[in-house]
C-alpha cells in the first residue's frame, strides 16, 4: 500500500530532483551575468522552498545545507559578497552536496558530508573572514558525472483522458481491420490483424493501469472524517478499513467520493444508535464501521458495513405507498431487496424519521445517480436491529466496457455486462400476458418481459407490449437485466457474443433520446446503439 | 463547506496543505503554483479564504496580495512564509492579509488559523 509517507516521499524527492537540475543551469547562468536579479531571485526561491519542505518533511541534513546556500546566494543578492572564483567553487560544491543528499534519500547509500565544505560554507555565510582566500580545497564529489533524471514524473489527469481516447478510436479501428482480414480472407493480413490486436491490448491495459489509483487514497481520509461526524453526533465509532491496496481509476474514485462520504455520514447519523441505546439493546458501547473494498473480475467492489439500528421494512413499505410508488398490495409481497430500492428514488423519505439533518434516504438518488453515471450498482442488504451494508459494484475503468452483443430487426445493439444477469430462452407459453405488459417465471421470481423489436421500433400509439401474436417463433431468447434491484426480461432476435467495447456518448441532438446511453462501432463498420439499462427499467417500473 | 485557494510554488507544499486542508473537510477549489495563475483563480473560484505563499516565481507574493486586494477587497488571505521572511509578513499584513504560518507548518497550527481566520 502505498501510505501518505510514502507518496509524501515521492513528491519530495522528485521535486527537489528538479529544483537540484534548475539550480546547476541557474548557477551556471549566474557565473556568465553575475548582476542578474531574476536568476538570483529564482535561485534563491529554490533553495528557499528546498529548505522549507526538508525541513517539513525532516531530511534535515537538506534543509540545513539548503540553509546555508540560501544565506550564500542571500548575500551576494545584497552585495555583501563577491561572485569570485573561490566563492562560486564552494557554492557548487554544496549545490552537488543537495543533490547527492536527495538522491540518497531512496538509497542505502549514505552520503558522507565532507567538513571541509560545510567548513567553507560556515566561513561564506557568517563572513568569518574579509577575503574568502581561506576557503580550502575541497574535493569534488564524482568528477565523472552522472547524469541521471528522476524515475519519476507527474502527468495530468487530462493527457490520461486524452490517451484513454484515442486507445478507445485504435481499438475501434482495429476490430475493423480484424473484421476486414477474415472478409478478404487474407492470411497476411490475418496474421497482422492478430498481433496488432495483442498489442492494442497490451496499450489498452497499459493506459488504464496508469490512470489507476490505490482505493487508500481515499479511504484514508475517512478516519479523521468518522471521528469529527461521530464527535458532532456524540456517538463512539469504531471504524476498520480494509483492501486499501486494491487498485481502481482515478476519476471513478473521484466521482464516487462525495457518495461515500453521504453514505458513511449517513451511517453514523442515522445508522449507529446512540451509546446509550446500544448498551440498552446489549450491544458494544462503541459502534461499529466497516469499510472495505476487494476485487471481483472486471469491477471492485465497495462495502460501507455498520452494525446500527438496521432498515425497518415495514416503514420503508408505508413511505412507498404513502408517497405512491406502489400500490399496497403489491407492496405486502415485494422481496426485500425490491422495497429497499425504493430508497434509491428521488425524493423519498421515511417522513417519521426526519431529524434536523435528514431522514435516511434523502439524498441516496444523489448516490445512485453517482453511481449510474460510471456504470456500477448499489444495493443495500440489512437486518432490522443487527445493522445495514451498502455494496456499490463499481467498473475498474470507464472508458472501455464489457458488453453483450444482440440483434433486432438486422440492427446490432449492446448491454453493458455490469447490468446483464442471465439469459435464458423460454417458450412463448411461459410468457403470459398481465395488463400491458408480459411477464414470466423467473427462477421462481416474476420479472416483466419486454419485446425489445415492438418497443424500439413500432410507434407509440401502434405499440402493444402486452400482445404475445407479435412475438416472432416459438422460442424466444431472453436477457435478463437488473437495476436498483429490479429485473427485467428483454427479448431479442439473435443473441452474439460479448465483447469489450468503447462507448460514445450520443451528441445532440440523438442525447434526449432516453432508451440509448451511447453508441459504438462494430469490427464491421456498423454502429451499435447501446442501450441505457437504468433508463429503461425505470420506463417500465412507472408503468408497472 | 468552505472553499480554500491554495496559492505556493512547491508542488510538495501545495500536496501538504491540500491533504491537511480536505482531510478537515474543506473543499480546495483551486490550486495556484505563480502569481498570474493566482490572480486568475482568484476571481474565477470567488473562494473563502486564499492560502498565498510569499515567495513566487513571477510576483513576490505581495504584489499578488495587493492584485487581489485590488479586485476583491474582502477576500481573506492567510500568508504562508517561512523563518527570515519577518519583514514581507509584516508588510502583508499591513496590506490586508489576516494572519500567517510559519513553515514549516503543524496541521494544528494550520486548522487554528484557517478556522479563526474563517470564522473573522
Amino acid at each position: 500500500m502505498k501510505s501518505r509517507e510514502q507518496e509524501y516521499k515521492e513528491i519530495f524527492i522528485a521535486e527537489a530532483l528538479e529544483y537540484f537540475d534548475a539550480l546547476n543551469r541557474l548557477i551556471s547562468e549566474l557565473e556568465k551575468r553575475p548582476q542578474d536579479d531574476q536568476v538570483l531571485a529564482e535561485i534563491f526561491r529554490m533553495l528557499h522552498n528546498l529548505k522549507a519542505n526538508a525541513k517539513a518533511i525532516g531530511y534535515l541534513q537538506i534543509s540545513d545545507v539548503s540553509h546555508k546556500l540560501e544565506t550564500a546566494f542571500g548575500l551576494i543578492r545584497n552585495k555583501e559578497l563577491s561572485f569570485s572564483d573561490e566563492v562560486v567553487g564552494v557554492l557548487f560544491d554544496g549545490i552537488d552536496l543537495l543533490g547527492e543528499l536527495i538522491k540518497s534519500i531512496d538509497s542505502e547509500r549514505q552520503v558522507e558530508v565532507d567538513p571541509v565544505l560545510i567548513r567553507n560554507l560556515d566561513i561564506i555565510v557568517d563572513s568569518l573572514s574579509d577575503s574568502t582566500v581561506e576557503l580550502a580545497k575541497v574535493q569534488k564529489f564524482s568528477t565523472s558525472r552522472n547524469l541521471t533524471l528522476s524515475d519519476l514524473i507527474y502527468i495530468q489527469v487530462k493527457k490520461l483522458d486524452h490517451l484513454m481516447n484515442l486507445v478507445g478510436e485504435l481499438i475501434i479501428d482495429r476490430d475493423r481491420i480484424l473484421s476486414l482480414s477474415r472478409e478478404l480472407d487474407s492470411d497476411e493480413l490475418k496474421t497482422v490483424g492478430s498481433h496488432l490486436y495483442r498489442i492494442t491490448e497490451d496499450l489498452q491495459y497499459s493506459v488504464m493501469d496508469a490512470r489507476l489509483v490505490s482505493i487508500g487514497t481515499l479511504f484514508n481520509k475517512f478516519p479523521r472524517v468518522v471521528r469529527d461526524i461521530a464527535t458532532a453526533e456524540k456517538k463512539e465509532i469504531d471504524l476498520e478499513l480494509s483492501g486499501q491496496d486494491i487498485q481502481i481509476d482515478r476519476n471513478i474514485l473521484q466521482i464516487m467520493t462525495d457518495s461515500l462520504l453521504h453514505l458513511v455520514r449517513n451511517a453514523i447519523t442515522h445508522g449507529i444508535e446512540k451509546p446509550e441505546q446500544r448498551v440498552r439493546a446489549d450491544k458494544p458501547k462503541a459502534g461499529l464501521l466497516q469499510l472495505s473494498a476487494r476485487s471481483d473480475r472486471e469491477s471492485v467492489v465497495i462495502t460501507l458495513t455498520d452494525d446500527g439500528k438496521g432498515i425497518d421494512i415495514g416503514k420503508v413499505k408505508n413511505a412507498a405507498v404513502a408517497q405512491q410508488l406502489v400500490p399496497a398490495d403489491v407492496a405486502e409481497n415485494l422481496p426485500d431487496s425490491e422495497v429497499y430500492s425504493f430508497l434509491f428514488e428521488p425524493g423519498f423519505s421515511l417522513a417519521k424519521e426526519v431529524t434536523e439533518f435528514s431522514g435516511r434516504g434523502v439524498g441516496l438518488d444523489v448516490v445512485k445517480n453517482a453511481i449510474d453515471s460510471i456504470g456500477g450498482r448499489i444495493r443495500i442488504e440489512s437486518e432490522k436491529g443487527k445493522g445495514t451494508s451498502f455494496i456499490l459494484q463499481l467498473p475498474t475503468s470507464i472508458a472501455v466496457k464489457g458488453a453483450l452483443l444482440f440483434e433486432i430487426d438486422s440492427i446490432f445493439y449492446a448491454i453493458p455486462l455490469i447490468h446483464t444477469d442471465s439469459v435464458v430462452a423460454l417458450d412463448k407459453d411461459e410468457l403470459h400476458e398481465v395488463g400491458e405488459v408480459l411477464v414470466a417465471d423467473i427462477k421462481g421470481e416474476t420479472v416483466t418481459v419486454v419485446y425489445l423489436d415492438e418497443l424500439l421500433n413500432v410507434e407509440e400509439s401502434q405499440m402493444r407490449l402486452g400482445d404475445k401474436t407479435r412475438l416472432k417463433g416459438q422460442v424466444q431468447n431472453i436477457i435478463i437485466v437488473s437495476y436498483n434491484n429490479r429485473k427485467l426480461g428483454l427479448i431479442v432476435d439473435k443473441l452474439y457474443r460479448q465483447q469489450d467495447i468503447v462507448v460514445k456518448p450520443l451528441s445532440k441532438p440523438l442525447d434526449s433520446i432516453d432508451l440509448y446511453g451511447g453508441v459504438t462501432l462494430l469490427g464491421t463498420g456498423k454502429v451499435c446503439l447501446v442501450l441505457d439499462v437504468p433508463a429503461i427499467t425505470r420506463y417500465f417500473v412507472n408503468r408497472r | 463547506m468552505k472553499r480554500i485557494l491554495i496559492v505556493d510554488d512547491s508542488f510538495y507544499m501545495r500536496t501538504m496543505l491540500k491533504n491537511m486542508l480536505t482531510d478537515a473537510g474543506y473543499e480546495i477549489v483551486g490550486e495556484a503554483p505563480n502569481g498570474q495563475t493566482a490572480l486568475e483563480l482568484a476571481k474565477e473560484t470567488n473562494p473563502d479564504l486564499i492560502t498565498l505563499d510569499v515567495i513566487l516565481p513571477d510576483n513576490t507574493g505581495l504584489d499578488v496580495l495587493k492584485g487581489i486586494k485590488a479586485e476583491q477587497p474582502d477576500m481573506k488571505i492567510v500568508i504562508v512564509s517561512a523563518v527570515g521572511q519577518e519583514v514581507i509578513v509584516n508588510e502583508a499584513l499591513e496590506y490586508g492579509a489576516l494572519s500567517y504560518i510559519v513553515k514549516p507548518f503543524s496541521e494544528e497550527k494550520v486548522l487554528e488559523v484557517v478556522k479563526k481566520a474563517l470564522d473573522e
